[in-house]
């Protein structure tokens, strides 16, 4: 497996934003992570990705722990966060060649003009964040995760701000790069967009996962076999909004 | 629209004030609360009273003794209409900022849609602004060297003359943008043709006045502008401005209330001819607006342009000199804006500096000045300047969350954020020190050339440990109280935020004075080792281990630091208000 999560649980004073959160994600796999607003995605994502200390639990990338082993995890993984920080008075280019240099990346020069053509982002590279829009500015976070090889991605709301002709663009990069063998975890309010790209599904709720399989396998479960067979009906019914 | 201002400002100062007292319940809050309200009380309370208790021995002095303060009071409220006239014919041409047009996102979003008029939005705006200007009153009420009943009086006259002022300069930018077509634009301008023609009036009096009891001293010429302002044309002209200054200086509690109901008269005119101006309300709200969101935007360095700096990043290699890369690139695309703040302060130390030394050292010429003003600029940098510049982790705080996603060693990423500044304020104060040792034998011509020398090059071969030093530990600060450390640009207001800092502060320089001491007691021996063959060039080698034994703690404690940084949650990062 490229990610492994085991019992995964983070603490806020006294507050429990994930508990008990086990799963695991394949190459070539793409996972979708669905929950309601305070569910504990973002959390879980953050901690995946190295940003917040897991409270308990254990998370391997590669084989890699994130806490144990970080600098090998971390080299492995690329975490697309939904706020786009980038750094105010670096271009865009120079993002990527900052990327690059961090992560080791020997064929930059090829992949970056690669990459700043699939993300439409020509014309664009001697810009810095604020000459962007928002939009922009999450293709340069995306830009910068996928310069390098990494083998487990993480996406946090990566459609926020896209126009649709991004929307599109975006799901096919997705979608190519869990072809090309990347294991992949996409959290996202947009129900259709997880159904059509996601092989399977997580779904939590008040920080604890409360579904987990296919979109078929979850809507042939006994409790929700009367929900209905589209993501949305059985997400309502499972978070208990029918 | 009035009780709906109303409940904007009491519901708003009312959170504020309840957020500002919860915060109290931590520890870190309330500590750097007493020590903010203590600074206060010491800079502003304990100075007043001492001003006080001078002023009272002014007052004991023998009569005449200070004619010329005197002549100075008594003319106080001439002068002061004078300078608001000036004041308010300048406006017209350099118009002031009054703020008072510029509508916050919330207020544009809410109020703009909204079904209320012009002159409402006017009216919340002022209302809305009466939080800072009473502030504003009080502080110079409380500075001011009076006390009891005349620093109330003053602060109430302070406030109405803040008030009158931001009305005025609202209405002059509201004049300005009125109207497109040739007949409203006359009208709109025909103030500024009055207050020209009333500053011409005032001018010519006093110049007659001075003209017919020639001036000999300062009392002579405060006798005249008394004279003018009170008496003929130039007292019409001025009643308005007397008005507004006669409550700063009235005497007694009776001439004080008479004073403030003319000064309120004033300021009843000058709301109603911002009200009546209002038909350029939304052009003028907007350019005000734009400039909020661009100031807002400079604050953010997001206005800063994308020029070459000439520094370029390798793709192979340790990851520090990545970050050396960033924050180099950072500081020269941000070198219009902050290189003149800096510049500024520097120069406001360096010339207090070379004051006292030219007083004290008898200094003469201008190679002695510029040998001064050197050694000012090196001694600046090495203290204060890695205090000033915090393009290190300090100012990296809000990029945490990617900077915690990156493959790199904890100790690379502090080594690597500290790199940059410190070796920018080693290399300016090498040049002060280069500078200082050229210009020294101007300045100290009884010191041998060798002996000057020898002192310059220690001087420069401590200054890294000087400002490494400090850099490791305010990035340790950084690490081990990150709510403590202001995020990028942003500036936290309050008591308690301004007792944080000088804990901060208090804590980095003696923390760093510590770290020195092994390196001053190895340099030490050195020395006295060596003085015996060598005198006192043995300082020299004595500078280098001591430099050479802190940059090794630097390393030693930047590795140490990793852990803390591992540790160091987001969360722990504070958001300011």
């Amino acid at each position: 497996m490229a990610l492994t999560v085991e019992n995964l649980r983070r603490v806020y004073d006294g507050f429990v934003a994930v508990d008990d959160l086990s799963f695991a994600v394949a190459p070539g796999e793409i996972v979708g992570l669905i929950g309601p607003n305070g569910a504990g995605k973002t959390t879980s994502l953050r901690a995946l990705a190295g940003i917040l200390r897991p409270t308990a639990g254990r998370i391997q990338i590669d084989g890699h722990d994130i806490v144990a082993d970080a600098i090998e995890a971390k080299r492995r993984l690329a975490f697309m966060p939904d706020e786009p920080h980038l750094f105010e008075y670096l271009t865009v280019e120079e993002h990527l060649r900052l990327v690059a240099r961090l992560y080791t990346v020997d064929d930059f020069d090829v992949r970056a003009r690669a990459l700043v053509e699939e993300l439409e982002l020509t014309g664009k590279e001697k810009a810095l964040p604020g000459e962007l829009s928002r939009g922009m500015r999450q293709k340069v976070v995306i830009a910068c995760g996928l310069v390098r090889n990494a083998t487990t991605l993480l996406f946090d709301e990566p459609l926020t701000g896209l126009d649709p002709i991004g929307i599109r663009r975006m799901r096919e990069t997705i979608v190519g790069r869990a072809r090309a063998g990347a294991a992949i975890l996409l959290s996202s309010h947009l129900l259709h967009l997880v159904e059509e790209v996601c092989s399977r599904v997580i779904i939590m709720a008040a920080g604890r996962k409360v579904a987990d399989g296919t979109c078929a396998e979850l809507a042939s479960r006994a409790d929700l076999a009367t929900a209905g067979s589209n993501l949305e009906q059985i997400f309502m019914r499972v978070t208990g909004h029918d | 629209m009035i009780s709906a201002s109303l409940y904007i400002v009491t519901c708003s100062a009312k959170n504020r004030v309840r957020r500002r007292v919860a915060r109290l319940r931590e520890p870190r809050y309330l500590v750097g609360a007493i020590v903010g309200a203590a600074y206060i009380y010491f800079s502003f309370f304990a100075r007043a009273r001492g001003q006080r208790a001078a002023a009272a021995r002014r007052r004991n002095a023998p009569p005449g003794a200070d004619a010329a303060s005197a002549a100075l009071v008594a003319a106080g409220p001439a002068l002061v209409s004078m300078g608001f006239l000036m004041l308010a014919t300048i406006a017209w041409v350099l118009p002031f900022d009054s703020g008072l047009l510029e509508f916050s996102e919330a207020e544009t979003n809410l109020l703009f849609p909204a079904p209320v008029t012009r002159r409402q939005l006017l009216l919340h705006r002022l209302m809305r602004s009466q939080g800072g200007i009473l502030f504003g009153s009080i502080i110079v009420a409380i500075a001011s060297p009076v006390g009891g009943w005349m620093r109330f009086r003053l602060s109430i006259a302070t406030w109405l003359l803040f008030v009158t002022m931001r009305v005025y300069f609202t209405a002059v930018t509201l004049s300005r943008n009125a109207g497109r077509t040739g007949a409203a634009r006359t009208v709109a301008w025909l103030p500024f043709g009055a207050f020209i023609a009333a500053t011409g009036v005032v001018m010519t009096a006093l110049v007659r006045a001075w003209r017919m009891m020639p001036v000999q001293n300062l009392p002579d010429a405060l006798s005249g502008v008394g004279d003018v302002a009170l008496h003929g044309v130039s007292s019409v002209v001025l009643w308005p401005f007397l008005a507004l200054a006669r409550p700063l200086f009235a005497p007694t509690l009776t001439s004080f209330a008479v004073d403030v109901g003319a000064a309120f008269v004033v300021l009843g005119i000058t709301i109603a001819w911002m009200l009546r101006r209002d038909e350029a309300f939304q052009e003028s709200a907007a350019v005000a607006s734009a400039r909020r969101a661009e100031k807002a935007q400079a604050r953010r360095g997001t206005s800063v342009r994308a020029r070459a700096t000439g520094l370029s990043l390798s793709l192979t290699g340790r990851p520090e000199p990545a970050f050396f890369w960033k924050n180099g690139v950072q500081t020269l695309r941000l070198a219009g804006i902050s290189a003149i703040r800096i510049g500024m302060a520097v120069l406001g130390v360096c010339g207090a500096a070379v004051s006292v030394a030219v007083n004290t050292f008898h200094l003469r010429g201008a190679a002695a000045a510029g040998c001064a003003v050197a050694m000012a600029v090196a001694t600046f940098t090495a203290i204060l300047g890695p205090q000033i510049v915090r393009t290190d982790l300090r100012s990296d705080l809000v990029h945490l969350e990617l900077l915690k996603t990156w493959p790199v060693r904890a100790g690379a990423v502090i080594r690597g954020e500290m790199a940059w500044p410190a070796l920018m304020l080693t290399a300016i104060g090498w040049m002060a020190i280069a500078l200082a040792a050229a210009l020294s034998p101007a300045a100290f011509p009884r010191i041998a050339p060798a002996t000057r020398m020898t002192i310059a090059a220690s001087m420069a071969l401590l200054m890294p440990a000087f400002v490494f030093v400090q850099y490791l530990v305010q990035n340790a600060a950084a690490l081990a109280f990150p709510a403590w450390v202001p995020q990028g640009n942003q500036r936290p207001r309050g008591v308690d935020a301004i007792g944080q800092r000088l804990i901060m502060l208090t804590g980095v320089l003696l923390l760093a004075a510590v770290l020195m001491i092994p390196g001053a007691v190895g340099g030490g021996a050195i020395f006295l080792a060596l003085s015996r063959w060598t005198g006192v060039v043995g300082v020299v080698p004595a500078a280098l281990v001591c430099t050479a034994i802190v940059l090794l703690e630097v390393l030693v404690g930047s590795e140490l630091l990793g852990p803390l940084y591992e540790r160091l949650d987001i969360l722990a990062v504070e958001r300011t208000e």
